[in-house]
């Protein structure tokens, strides 16, 4: 609840800048250990998706004894993910500031031209995880399979509804995707809460959504959703049954929903694989594995030098699609 | 009988010592978090959220929950007293509490707002108990259309909330719906009125421009007025510091009205407490007898908004606990917290979970009497505040409110911003332009936009989809009537006037 008061903070900020400028980094290459409270920087308010990842991880950190300090979370929220990434390429050499990224880092540089900092301009420490997703429908759709919904659609073009999030969610990336492997065309209709999408879904106000599958789960369980495909490389534990994109023939690429550690920039390499060999061993603990489980997230771990090229390649990859969904792409 | 033998069992839970010891923790934190400026419901409970993993699920949900609804009832104290809104939910209690307040009568109005909380609180944990699952699927038939229809009238409500010029009144509300459009459109991803500015990008917190408007604008005209040492009349004996069995009557209504608007709007996920409030608010000043006195201070005029602000929390927790669908950040946090704790909130949380819901329902009813209790004899302490010179006074306004803004966000931009919108306020007082309209523009405004867009997607471009759908050809029609309320008064003084004899 507290935050340190911000002169505290910015002395403090000033005085490991200063220590981290003037020893000698072969030093540190050994000895390097966070020796102040280490700000996790997350891009949402307390409560959103991003800020409870933060917070439980900061406390297995804590419980596993992982970490000689403590980590606080810090909300930064606005822009998209911009006054996130600001914030931390601010924090040029900082070595006690973290920042946990999703997708939406990627994407907001791609499109807006006020967002200037993307994940390129600082420095990745790891992947953590991937969510994965469902296509769902109400249970009593006409749509059994994956196919029978794309013919549909492609029979009565603009007819079908999905509600989804924004215009650069990975929901309408999956729809982009299949509506070009199918040449169908569906109407992708944004509501800004996962809420608002569940309600228009169960009300009969659409006739399609991208789910979560811990969302999905007790709807499924009640008869009141039933599930297409699942938006996965392989198939969920929980939803053996069902096929993946793949198998449900639509051969398009997974583009992955990801989250994952950033640290500003100009933060020297040891101190890079002290981070990162502390979120490997943060993945292997149980307690993060049931997390990970709890939440139907996959392990997505990755290095540093891993994260900057699969950063790369999805960069590229969405531009593509953005600009099929008529986005316009300023980066 | 199934609800007789659900009840006693929770109260059963929610009467065992360490439940009711969680119970109070979380009205009282709830109280204070609604008192501080800024620092709201949702900040709060995520931040307690790791403590709770090593608590009794019960017992957590139960504080929680506390946190929630009690700091409906805090919201209401700076409101009335500063007229810096505590939380968003009691914008509108500013607009006759505090001048209630000016008049020497902060007493009654913040004990008819702890008294409205109570009754509106108490019939939206029984809407939660009696109705949830049925109106939860009354919930679904509302979706876009519904949504605007509703905003649209809301909106309608400016007409009510003009002062002398209705065509400043309506610039006002312009102005509100021009700044719910800046940021990052949720459609098109498109940058609208961002000025460059990176902070733009998600638009403006509506809290920043009510802050701003309300307390700073205020502080600035009063200043520049030059008031004796003394701002506001505070009467002694405690008597006075009460609210009048006259209060009392002429909140009557109030009392129905916000906790019926409040708990039907919390139901619905796309709505929120700030527009239950406006609408009851409206509602109050459409029917009432001395429609002309409400902004000048009219004790119904906060019974209404801060009796609907309250009923919601049970209304908003039928959807969360019914369907799993929550509405608000809150609830979405609420959410995420029964996740942690390793429940599966869906539509079959309360078959399967019956303790936890019937255990939180008791423990509801059990927090609404700690809050009473709580909050009434504090009022007579909370009015010495008004004692305090302006010279005090104010700068404890200007201090509680940047503190405030800067809670939320953290941002020297939102300071920046507030300092902006005081100017604003200040010049709005000048011209004699009204800031309720403002507000309520601000408020509905992004809401409205999408919603009409995405009703418009779903019909493919066809308007016919607003009127043909009949929950929201209704409420289109109510827009309309209350569009013509003025004009019907208007008629009203002429024909008074024809019929005076000579």
């Amino acid at each position: 609840m507290r935050r340190t008061p911000s002169t505290v903070k910015a002395v403090g900020c000033a005085l490991a800048a200063f220590a981290g400028a003037f020893a000698p980094c072969h030093a540190l290459a050994q000895e390097f250990r966070p020796t102040q409270p280490v700000q996790l920087v997350v891009h949402t308010g307390p409560g959103g998706g991003s800020d409870v990842l933060a917070r439980a991880l900061a406390l297995m950190v804590e419980r596993e004894r992982l970490l000689p300090v403590r980590i606080q979370v810090l909300n930064k929220p606005g822009g998209a993910g911009a006054v996130a990434a600001a914030y931390l390429a601010e924090k040029k050499g900082d070595q006690h500031t973290l920042g946990l990224f999703t997708g939406v880092w990627l994407t907001t540089p791609l499109m807006s031209v006020e967002a200037r900092i993307t994940l390129r301009d600082l420095t990745p420490v790891a992947r953590l995880v991937l969510e994965p997703a469902l296509i769902a429908v109400r249970a009593d759709s006409p749509y059994k399979s994956l196919a029978e919904f794309v013919a549909a659609a492609r029979n009565n073009p603009g007819q079908l509804k999905q509600a989804g999030g924004s215009i650069t969610s990975r929901d309408n990336v999956v729809r982009q995707q299949l509506q070009k492997n199918a040449e169908a065309r569906w109407t992708f209709i944004s509501f800004p809460g996962g809420g608002e999408r569940i309600a228009a879904l169960l009300g009969g106000h659409v006739q399609m959504m991208v789910i979560e599958p811990e969302e999905a789960g007790e709807h499924i369980r009640a008869g009141s959703m039933r599930v297409l495909a699942q938006v996965s490389e392989t198939r969920l534990p929980r939803f053996p049954g069902v096929p993946t994109l793949k198998e449900a023939g639509f051969d398009v690429p997974v583009v992955p929903q990801v989250r994952g550690v950033v640290a500003p920039p100009e933060i020297p390499g040891p101190n890079v694989e002290y981070w990162e060999s502390l979120f490997r061993r943060l993945t292997r603990t149980a307690s993060w594995r049931k997390y990970v489980e709890d939440n139907q997230f996959q392990d997505g771990f990755q290095s540093a030098a891993e994260v900057a090229r699969f950063y790369d390649e999805l960069t590229d990859r969405m531009r593509e699609i953005l600009k099929d969904a008529g986005v316009n792409i300023v980066r | 009988m199934e609800v007789v033998s659900g009840l006693l069992s929770g109260f059963a839970l929610a009467l065992e010592p360490v439940n009711l010891l969680w119970c109070l923790v979380g009205v009282l934190l709830g109280t204070l978090v609604g008192i501080l400026p800024g620092l709201g419901p949702p900040a709060t409970i995520a931040m307690l959220l790791p403590l709770t993993f090593n608590m009794n699920p019960a017992g957590a949900i139960i504080m929680l929950a506390g946190i929630y609804y009690g700091a409906k009832y805090g919201g209401s104290t700076t409101s009335i007293l500063l007229n810096v809104p505590g939380e968003s939910a009691s914008v509108v209690t500013c607009i006759d509490g505090h001048q209630l307040a000016r008049k020497g009568r902060a007493g009654p109005a913040l004990g008819i707002a702890a008294i409205a909380s109570f009754i509106a609180g108490t019939v939206g944990v029984l809407g939660l108990m009696l109705v949830a699952p049925p109106l939860a699927k009354l919930a679904l038939a509302f979706s876009s259309p519904e949504y605007f229809a509703l905003m649209a009238f809301g909106l309608s409500m400016v007409v009510l909330l003009a002062g002398r010029s209705m065509l400043k009144a309506l610039l006002a509300a312009l102005l509100g719906l021009w700044i719910a459009t800046m940021g990052t459109d949720l459609f098109s991803a498109t940058s609208r009125f961002t000025f460059g500015q990176l902070e733009l990008l998600s638009g403006i917190d509506f809290i920043v421009v009510a802050i701003g408007v309300f307390a700073l604008g205020e502080v600035l005209a009063n200043m520049e007025a030059r008031e004796e040492a003394h701002a506001l009349p505070v009467p002694k004996g405690v008597r006075k510091l009460l609210p009048s069995l006259q209060d009392l009557k002429d909140s009557r209504f109030a009392f129905v009205n916000g906790s019926v608007v409040g708990f039907f709007v919390g139901v619905l996920p796309g709505a929120g407490s700030t527009i239950a409030s406006f609408l009851s608010y409206g509602l109050e000043k459409a029917v009432s007898r001395r429609r002309e006195q409400f902004g000048s201070g009219v004790i119904e005029g906060v019974a209404a908004p801060e009796g609907a602000n309250n009923s919601e929390t049970g209304g908003a927790l039928v959807p969360l606990l019914t369907l799993g669908i929550p509405g608000s950040a809150t609830t979405a946090i609420l959410l995420a917290a029964l996740v942690l704790w390793g429940f599966k909130p869906g539509p079959l949380f309360i078959p399967e979970h019956p303790a936890m819901f019937w255990g939180l329902v008791a423990s509801m009813y059990i927090g609404n009497v700690m809050l009473l209790a709580l909050n009434l004899p504090l009022v007579p302490v909370f009015a010495q505040v008004l004692r305090l010179p302006v010279y005090v006074l104010y700068p404890v306004i200007f201090g509680v409110s940047m503190v405030g803004v800067y809670t939320v966000s953290g941002s020297m931009f939102d300071l920046t911003l507030l300092l902006v919108f005081g100017l604003l306020g200040y010049l709005m007082r000048k011209l004699d332009y009204p800031a309720a309209p403002l507000i309520l523009g601000l408020v509905l405004g992004a809401g409205m936009e999408r919603a009409l867009r995405q009703s418009l997607m779903m019909s493919e471009g066809s308007l016919a989809i607003l009127a043909s759908r009949p929950i929201s050809a209704v409420l289109l029609g109510f827009a309309i009537v209350i569009l013509l309320v003025p004009l019907f008064s208007r008629i009203n003084a002429w024909r008074l006037r024809a019929l005076e004899p000579r």
